[in-house]
């Protein structure tokens, strides 16, 4: 299947999600609350799985222990400092070109 | 509202422009503010899923494509990845719906903040409904208790920001080609997550879930297809699920305030691509 039949099934299938509630539900509270808890866990885990697999995996491998890993956990200290993703930016981005300009 | 309430009184004496009343204009202008400080993330955003598209090859128009109709960052590099990894059309699908299955709580709880739009509103607007935009329109409904002028104002807030995250993604493929190897362009990836991700992690249940889900991706890194991303991101979401079912009884337990399903829909969104 070309990457563009794979795009056009997950934009319907994720269009069917998006108006899923706003056309069955009038009372958001009669969700389930297992199946409310759940989707609130989404977010963080697909982020999280993401994160991981880029950051220390190259194709399946582990990736060698240099820039990424250090900018990367430049980031997370300056997001859990200053609670802001526009820092984490910011920040993470400088160290990783200062790391990259090092040699590393 | 006292501030939406005085700039449609002196709008509301004034004729149409481009056959929508001024009134609308100023609603949807009051949505657009609302959302203009998240707008800068969905333009780095797009411009990292555009340079993306082209560093693996994809052609420049599938890209834009797939930011015009599924307009969900995190699922749309999750599907490249997925490509990338060999996987087949099944696995890519169904790991990008399993990362927009969030919109379905959005979607519940916008459900009455909808509930008086047209129907050809509601089909249209769910499609614009990204987690900033949804966040914006939970928030800040309330403010408009007419359906038109609320129905608006949504517009104002959501059509833009996709319209953004679209200009973001066509930046980023223009940008793409002339960007040397050497800059490693890909490191946006993780960088964009942790920047999105960890300033919002305050609950128990959401550090448990990513610890596992950190865990389980790097221990089934031998499976086939990148498969261990979709296997990690449903253990997370099942031992999160079992510890925020324990964290709320003892909530319960204390008398202490425990989520209704739209206050966690707007935590949900408030740190969701």
């Amino acid at each position: 299947m070309s990457v563009l039949l794979i795009f056009t099934a997950v934009a319907v299938g994720t269009y069917l999600l998006r108006i899923s509630g706003i056309v069955l539900l009038s009372n958001p509270e009669k969700l389930p609350p297992r199946l409310r808890r759940a989707l609130g866990l989404v977010a963080p885990t697909a982020m999280g799985a993401i994160l991981v697999n880029s950051l220390f995996l190259d194709e399946g491998q582990w990736r060698s222990f240099g820039a990424w890993h250090l900018a990367a956990a430049v980031a997370i200290g300056v997001a859990l400092w200053k609670r802001s993703a526009g820092w984490a930016m910011s920040l993470g981005a400088a160290s990783f070109a200062l790391l990259l300009v090092a040699g590393l | 509202m006292s501030g939406s309430s005085g700039r449609a009184g002196g709008a509301v004496t004034r004729g149409p422009v481009l056959g929508i009343g001024r009134l609308q204009w100023a609603d949807a202008w009051s949505g657009l503010k609302a959302i203009a400080p998240l707008m800068p993330g969905s333009v780095a955003f797009g411009l990292a899923f555009g340079a993306l598209v082209s560093a693996t090859g994809i052609s420049p128009w599938t890209g834009l494509y797939a930011s015009a109709t599924v307009v969900g960052g995190a699922s749309q590099i999750s599907a490249i990845e997925s490509v990338r990894a060999g996987a087949p059309a099944v696995i890519a699908i169904a790991t990008a719906l399993i990362i927009n299955a969030r919109f379905a709580l959005y979607s519940a709880a916008l459900g009455p903040v909808f509930a008086a739009f047209p129907r050809r509103w509601k089909l249209g607007l769910a499609h614009l409904m990204t987690d900033q935009a949804a966040v914006v329109a939970l928030q800040r409904a309330d403010e408009y208790p007419d359906p038109v002028r609320r129905r608006w104002f949504v517009l104002g807030a959501a059509l833009p920001f996709v319209a953004v995250w679209i200009a973001g993604t066509a930046a980023g493929v223009a940008a793409g080609p002339i960007l040397p190897d050497a800059w490693q362009i890909s490191f946006i990836v993780p960088l964009m997550f942790i920047a999105v991700m960890v300033p919002t992690l305050r609950r128990s249940e959401d550090v448990v879930a990513v610890g596992v889900t950190g865990l389980v991706v790097l221990a089934s890194r031998e499976l086939p297809f990148g498969l261990n991303v979709l296997v990690g991101i449903v253990s997370g979401i099942a031992v999160g699920t079992l510890w925020a079912e324990r964290a709320d009884a003892r909530r319960r337990r204390r008398g202490q305030h425990v989520d209704s399903v739209t206050e966690a829909a707007e935590h949900e969104a408030g740190g969701g691509l």
